[in-house]
């Protein structure tokens, strides 16, 4: 498992640079909240037919940040991207609430102090 | 004059065991859009494994995430639990976990085969292939104490040690099972009608499959090879005679085949484990208290399951992330309906073996 | 009319949904319905409309995006209707019990006739729930089709209804 500091103001060109489609498989966006405020957000990646390859890209940030969207880049990222807009109450571009919330709902359960 | 029509799938429709809604955005019988609603299951485990319960309770309440894979999910999380706490296990349980998993992975299979048959109008299919399943069920129910739900891994090992009356039981039924896949695989290589149903219908390409980031038998099946079988070294698979399966055309068929062999070749690895087991404790005590970050993948049946476990040295833990199969797969799902009848739309769905708890959570 | 009453009881076709459980009790109605413990013996069909249907199956603790299309499938079933809770966590919530999107068992929504234990529930207490679901239908049907008096001393249809448990015992929120 390897650990790569980025920000979410270089995470496009980061990610841009590093993922191919053919030799990394995309694994998810995660969020942990570190409490008073702050979010570490990682991207998630594994290599194909290699074991143990995981790398991990992980940008610390805040709730009312925004959020880069790498559905330009991995298409299929749509989904975890509307899941931490769900539980965290981020805003990332392009994602909207309702994934397993309602739409106009007001929690945001993995919030520490929820 | 509008040129499409919507049609709903869901959220309770015969063809589907779960709730999830579909809405396909339809001209004449073609799909060219479809919209997916996921949330109906969503329960929120994530949370409360980190809230309501301790570290060594949690390997039970994610169980709870999904019956069909229930086994894979305590088992992701007992080995991230593990790595935090600096134990590793024996040969013995690491065998006795394959051996189970390998069960699972047989049983889920079948049941998502007499699923497909069902929905794409074959009746007495399925009930011919749940009558076999029940052999692999009769198994499990042995082993571990019950049919679907079997809590039979704990931190530190498993709960239940495999006596040589079971392994003579396991061969039994293996060896009756096996027979009985070779007949649903001349079936279904040979038989017109379902050939029909499931040859080209339903084609997931293998730069989709790449694109979208396909797994398991649905990335297998378009001839993208990746399990996380190969791509672990948590468990030796090798040792005990594991091969991929790859099938090229992408479509039903093609998934049903890519289940039908791994089925052979899961029977092969149960009767190797069964005949050589190693010695050993089943359940050895861990100390500590899980610090640290771990992450586990895991072949589920599937496809790639995914555990990030942080705990801070206390008896809760920081974060549990649980990334489950079809929730990386409903992407490439949604892209396999479009331009596919609507009509094919039930068993192209069955046969992605979706699993909605697994997704919401 | 008691020509086509007679054969009700024989064939009570169930409706199955899917509330938020795992999917393990799930499996088990469909092996119960497979051909080795054969529930099909007693004129049992899986059906997917909810007006043909008799016996309502539910499985997993209503979560809160489920709980309308529970009572609405619920109030779709054609009187008399029988509702079997599978599995611990629709009875009680189990192990999902206080989660936040979970509303702790059917019967905060739904009135229940049969309470089946396990998780999962294996298919021979299911099999034996549905036996004491026919039992419950026979008698409900009886007692719908005992004449009485729109206007006068005997009994009234509100009182008849709600001696039925038939008059609308959903909880609004």
């Amino acid at each position: 498992m390897t650990k790569l500091e980025t920000t979410l103001a270089t995470l496009l060109a980061d990610i841009g640079t590093f993922y191919e489609p053919k030799k990394w498989h995309f694994l998810t966006v995660n969020g942990i909240d570190l409490g008073e405020g702050k979010i570490e957000l990682q991207w998630i990646f594994s290599k194909y037919g290699v074991k143990d390859e995981i790398v991990i890209y992980y940008a610390l940030s805040d709730y009312e940040t925004p959020v880069p969207s790498l559905v330009s880049l991995i298409p299929s990222a749509f989904m975890g991207e509307r899941e931490i807009v769900d539980m965290f109450g981020l805003k990332v571009d392009g994602a909207e609430r309702g994934l397993y919330l309602d739409e106009d709902s007001l929690q945001h359960p993995l919030r520490s102090e929820s | 004059m509008k040129k499409t029509i919507q049609i709903p799938l869901g959220s309770q429709h015969i063809s589907l065991l779960e709730p999830i809604r579909f809405k396909f955005e339809c001209e004449n019988e073609k799909i060219i859009g479809v919209d997916a609603d996921v949330g109906f299951v969503h329960r929120g485990v994530e949370l409360a494994c980190t809230r309501s319960f301790e570290f060594k309770q949690v390997g039970y309440v994610v169980a709870r995430v999904c019956g069909l894979c229930a086994i894979t999910h305590s088992l992701s999380y007992t080995l991230a639990a593990e790595k935090l706490l600096g134990y590793e296990a024996n040969d013995r349980i690491k065998y006795l976990r394959m051996l189970m998993v390998e069960l699972d992975r047989i049983h889920s299979h079948m049941l998502c085969l007499a699923h497909t048959a069902e929905n794409a109008g074959f009746e007495a299919l399925f009930m011919q292939i749940m009558a076999d399943r029940e052999l692999v069920m009769d198994l499990q129910e042995a082993i571990s104490g019950n049919r679907v739900q079997f809590d039979f891994i704990a931190i530190g090992g498993v709960n239940r040690d495999l006596t040589p009356e079971l392994t003579a039981l396991i061969h039994k039924n293996l060896t009756l099972l096996s027979e009985k896949i070779d007949a649903l695989i001349g079936l279904f290589n040979n038989n017109w009608s379902l050939s029909l149903k499931y040859k080209g219908v339903g084609v997931l390409r293998l730069e989709d499959a790449y694109t979208y980031n396909a797994l398991g038998p649905l990335a297998r099946a378009a001839g993208l090879a990746t399990d996380v079988r190969v791509e672990t070294s948590d468990f030796p698979y090798e040792d005990i005679g594991y091969t991929m399966i790859l099938e090229s055309t992408g479509d039903i068929h093609a998934r049903n085949f890519v289940r039908l062999r791994e089925i052979v070749n899961s029977i092969a690895m149960c009767r190797n484990i069964a005949d050589n087991l190693p010695a050993g404790e089943i359940l050895e005590k861990t100390k500590g208290k899980p610090k640290g970050e771990a992450v586990v993948r895991v072949e589920a049946p599937r496809g790639e399951l995914f555990y990030l476990v942080r705990g801070n040295g206390g008896n809760m833990l920081e974060r549990v992330r649980i990334k489950t199969p079809t929730f990386s797969g409903i992407p490439a799902m949604m892209e396999v309906f479009k331009s596919s009848e609507y009509a094919d739309a039930p068993a192209i769905l069955a046969s992605f073996d979706p699993c909605m708890s697994c997704t919401a959570k | 009319m008691k020509f086509f009453t007679s054969f009700r009881k024989k064939s009570p076709w169930i409706l199955h949904y899917n509330a938020g459980s795992c999917n393990g009790c799930d499996i088990e109605i469909l092996a119960a319905l497979g051909p080795k413990f054969d529930l099909e013996r007693f004129g049992v069909i899986n059906t997917g409309n909810p007006k043909q249907s008799d016996i309502f199956l539910v499985t997993g603790p209503v979560t809160y995006r489920s709980r309308e299309r529970l009572v609405e499938l619920y109030s779709q079933i054609p009187e008399p209707k029988v509702v079997i809770a599978v599995g611990s966590c629709t009875t009680t919530g189990g192990v999902f019990r206080g989660m936040y999107n979970v509303e702790d068992g059917i019967d905060q929504y739904i009135p229940v006739d049969v309470y089946v234990p396990g998780c999962a529930s294996t298919p021979q207490l299911i099999i034996d729930a549905i036996v004491k679901a026919l039992e419950i239908l026979e008698n409900k049907s009886k007692e719908i089709e005992k004449p009485f008096k729109l206007f006068g001393s005997v009994e009234t249809i509100g009182n008849k209804l709600s001696r039925l448990n038939m008059a609308k015992r959903v909880k609004h929120d």
